[in-house]
């Protein structure tokens, strides 16, 4: 058996001046999740279902500053019309598709 | 043995890599209003051209670091999907900052990395489903993790992800594990590891692996 060994979990204080300034969920505290504070210190973790909600908000909706173009990776294509005048139609990740749809199943 | 909890100590590297030398930072932060990530994470690309002798290092982009979750979904909602990407050689890598793509690096000399090969068609939502773990810190491996790979092939697709300590099976099978369960695999799925170091001696990322069954 390995010996393990022990150390206080280390604590924090938060002071809440409003009420406006408590989490909106269960699984957080002020300053953090619940699990924040682990053996290494405060981690910041966010599960799947938050991180896909912030998806939604406007900070997200314009493309980060100073993007380089790479053609057909951050932009599309570089556009060759077709003998019927069309552009090829831009793919491009779309916006959360996301309500709880069933976990897909995988066949390796 | 280790102590299991060694690995979740605080490796305050700070700006310092093992060597001294000072990481160039991009010193990009979390905006107000903005939702912060445990770390800076660079999104990169490797494209490798059909023909031309070019060298991996040569074709690989930093395209733009992120420091926020949201700075997150500014750069993925303005990305192609891996799935399209077109058919070829291409890879995404999304490596800590400061860690590059390369199994030479200093962070990943002594890593190898999980695989998990995937049919075509399903490349786009697994890679999406493992950064999210990532970046979210669900693996709970302390300083472990540099980075995710998903690499769009002709035949196949592959997923991977990278840890710091191949020799480190505390760290291994636990990443094995939140990598079952984030990507949903069915139980009979099979794993493969390799480390960079067999990597680096026979110059191939996915060849040659160690197979895991269970």
């Amino acid at each position: 058996m390995s010996k393990t060994s022990c150390q206080a979990i280390p604590t924090r204080r938060i002071v809440l001046n409003d009420a406006s300034q408590l989490p909106a969920d269960y699984s957080s505290t002020p300053g953090g999740t619940l699990f924040s504070t682990t053996p290494g210190g405060t981690r910041i973790i966010y599960d799947r279902a938050f991180l896909l909600e912030c998806r939604n908000s406007p900070l997200t909706r314009s493309p980060p500053p100073n993007m380089p173009k790479i053609p057909g990776v951050t932009c599309p294509q570089a556009m060759k019309t077709k003998e019927n005048g069309h552009a090829p139609e831009a793919k491009v990740a779309k916006p959360a598709e996301h309500v709880d749809e069933p976990q897909f199943h995988m066949d390796i | 043995m280790n102590n299991k909890f060694d690995m979740l100590k605080v490796e305050d590297s700070g700006d310092e890599d093992v060597n001294g030398q000072p990481k160039e930072k991009s010193k990009k932060v979390a905006l107000p209003g903005e939702h912060p990530l445990q770390f800076n994470y660079a999104f990169w690309f490797s494209r490798r051209s059909p023909g031309k002798q070019t060298s991996y290092d040569q074709n690989l982009k930093q395209i733009i670091v992120v420091a926020s979750v949201e700075q997150f979904w500014q750069l993925y909602s303005h990305v192609m999907r891996p799935s399209d990407l077109g058919t070829g050689h291409s890879d995404y890598h999304l490596f800590k900052e400061g860690i590059r793509p390369m199994w030479e690096d200093e962070a990943n000399k002594a890593g190898g990395k999980w695989i998990v090969r995937l049919r075509k068609g399903i490349a786009s939502r697994c890679w999406e489903n493992l950064i999210l773990a990532m970046l979210g810190e669900q693996f709970m491996v302390g300083e472990e993790i540099c980075g995710s790979v998903i690499s769009i092939r002709y035949q196949e697709d592959i997923l991977s992800l990278w840890n710091r300590t191949a020799s480190d099976q505390v760290t291994t099978s636990r990443i094995r594990d939140t990598l079952k369960r984030v990507l949903n695999l069915p139980p009979n799925t099979i794993m493969e590891y390799k480390t960079h170091t067999d990597s680096l001696k026979d110059n191939s990322s996915y060849r040659n692996t160690d197979v895991f069954m269970r």
